[in-house]
């Protein structure tokens, strides 16, 4: 990426790459890559259609920024085409039925062994990641744009086209459902 | 505050989204009950928990090279230059019909002099050739080296037209060139079902005497938006007869079936086209009332819904759009929809894209 570009904001990038800067595309990616992976994941709930999925967003994203209004804010934008790309992925994948499989655990944070608290977060983190991996895609996704991605109701709101109210309960109905998991192997409760 | 009242607030107290007033009273509550205390540190828990599996540092070193990979060959190659159109995604979409139109125009003049004229000459461009802008209208010429992202559907549109029985007389280039003010009029006066004499009268009115040939994609450049606007509104119907719209393949356009020329779903289109989106409404509604296969009806709800976005009736969308939902599960027409109706809402006055 280039150095000049680093600190460029979003909508100048965007506009720098509709005007055919490949750097400042590049660098859009290179920035909202990883966000826009676990979006798609929450809504495709497999990393291979997340992959496709992300990869699709970009092409898109690429394909419009001629059409991308520079004086509104890009986040919103690029996360409405990640998500729709995360559905249509998920459809075509495996007809809207979340897969979970091994492979899909996240990466253990320490993978060397580790003091036995450590080894027991990994464990929390591998079961949530199961009950994140069964959840409605429509749960999942405010749940990874709010504790992943850290976003405010209104901008959950905005990316997801409900209102903030269902964005609370969506939220608290999906800490819900990975709480029991997260009880489930914990004796009952904690 | 109790237990009960204190649980309901708690998930919005954990993301700071509480009002002050009710974020004091949780606050007091915690202070005194211990249960309420645990459920909180829970939620901390689970969100810390809450990761997404990443792929890892070898998947985002080719992260980007791939990404790259997959847009050199959406658009038929590496180099790709976007061209940003003044008149924003609207206008973009408009992009792929007019050379489109253009190329059915050509058809239309070409087998009315023909047939109705036998040994007639061609006509050539009524407007002096100074005056006349190169011709960018199919998959050669300028505009497909500014702008290749746009080659692929621009080729569909020059396949679409080079599949009619069309006399190879002269290049492409040429031939479209020779579509002057007159053909086009003619042309819109056809396209238009009989007794529409206001959408008649309209686009026939559009072009000024004496201004240049359509010149398809090379006026999106070099003339002005008000001159590119009328060409448009002239050029976009052009292509629903013809066919030659389904060559479209942006995102956000659809791939109905065009409807027969003169019925109410052709109506509605060219007068949402026009920006008469009441008159538009009701010719759909009339269309949706007729005889549709499923498909047809799927893309013509989903376009009522953007005229009725576009009369900021978002309620009312709303519901056609879960009527979509509910009789065609996981339609693709709506779904790309969705994705352009931040826009369409935003732009109320745009002309339409769904079709």
């Amino acid at each position: 990426m280039r150095a000049d570009l680093e600190e460029e904001k979003d909508e100048r990038l965007a506009a720098l790459a509709a005007g055919g800067d490949r750097d400042a595309f590049d660098a859009l990616v290179t920035r909202h890559r990883q966000a826009v992976y676990r979006l798609c994941w929450s809504a495709a709930g497999n990393a291979a259609d997340a992959d496709d999925a992300a990869q699709e967003t970009f092409v898109r994203v690429y394909r419009s920024l001629p059409s991308y209004d520079p004086t509104r804010p890009f986040g919103p934008w690029l996360r409405k085409i990640a998500w729709n790309c995360g559905l249509t992925a998920r459809r075509d994948g495996n007809a809207g039925v979340p897969r979970v499989a091994g492979g899909d655990a996240p990466e253990a944070v320490d993978p060397a062994p580790g003091p036995e608290e450590e080894a027991a977060g990994n464990e929390e983190r591998r079961r949530v990641a199961d009950a994140m991996a069964g959840l409605p895609a429509e749960l999942r996704m405010v749940m990874v744009l709010r504790a992943v991605e850290g976003l405010s109701y209104a901008e959950i709101a905005l990316a997801a086209g409900i209102p903030a109210g269902t964005v609370m309960s969506r939220l608290s109905r999906a800490r819900t459902r990975l709480l029991a998991a997260l009880y489930a192997r914990s004796g009952g409760g904690s | 505050m109790e237990c009960r009242e204190t649980q309901t607030l708690l998930t919005a107290f954990h993301d700071g989204e509480l009002p002050a007033a009710d974020r004091a009273r949780v606050e007091e509550h915690l202070r005194g009950c211990p249960e309420c205390a645990a459920l909180l540190a829970d939620l901390a828990r689970v969100d810390r928990a809450a990761g997404v599996p990443d792929p890892g540092p070898a998947y985002w070193n080719r992260f980007n090279a791939r990404v790259m990979d997959r847009v050199a060959r959406d658009a038929d190659g590496p180099g790709v230059r976007v061209l940003r159109p003044k008149g924003g995604w609207m206008r973009e979409q408009l992009r792929y019909l007019v050379p489109a139109a253009a190329a059915a125009a050509l058809v239309v003049v070409i087998v009315h002099y023909a047939g109705m004229r036998p040994g007639a000459p061609i006509p050539t461009p009524a407007a002096p050739p100074a005056a006349s802008k190169p011709a960018a209208a199919d998959s050669s010429g300028e505009r497909m080296a500014k702008a290749e992202p746009e080659s692929r559907a621009t080729k569909k549109a020059g396949s679409a037209a080079a599949a009619r029985p069309v006399p190879p007389p002269a290049p492409a280039k040429d031939r479209v060139a020779t579509v002057t003010r007159e053909e086009r009029d003619r042309l819109a006066a056809r396209s238009l079902p009989p007794g529409n004499e206001d959408a008649s009268g309209g686009r026939a009115a559009a072009p000024t005497p004496g201004s240049p040939p359509v010149t398809a994609a090379s006026g999106m450049t070099q003339e002005s938006p008000a001159e590119r606007k009328k060409m448009e509104r002239v050029a976009a119907p052009m292509t629903e007869p013809q066919g030659a719209g389904k060559a479209a393949s942006a995102p956000g356009m659809g791939i109905a079936q065009e409807p027969s020329p003169g019925s109410p779903c052709e109506r509605a289109h060219a007068l949402a086209e026009r920006d008469r989106m009441r008159d538009a409404e009701a010719a759909q509604r009339a269309c949706l009332a007729g005889d549709l296969d499923a498909p047809s009806r799927e893309k013509g709800l989903v376009f009522l819904a953007e005229l009725l976005d576009r009369q900021a009736r978002f309620s009312e969308a709303d519901a056609v759009i879960a009527e979509v939902d509910r009789r065609f599960p996981q339609s693709r027409p709506l779904d790309h929809y969705r994705q352009q109706r931040p826009m369409v809402q935003k732009q109320p006055e745009a002309v339409p894209v769904t079709r």
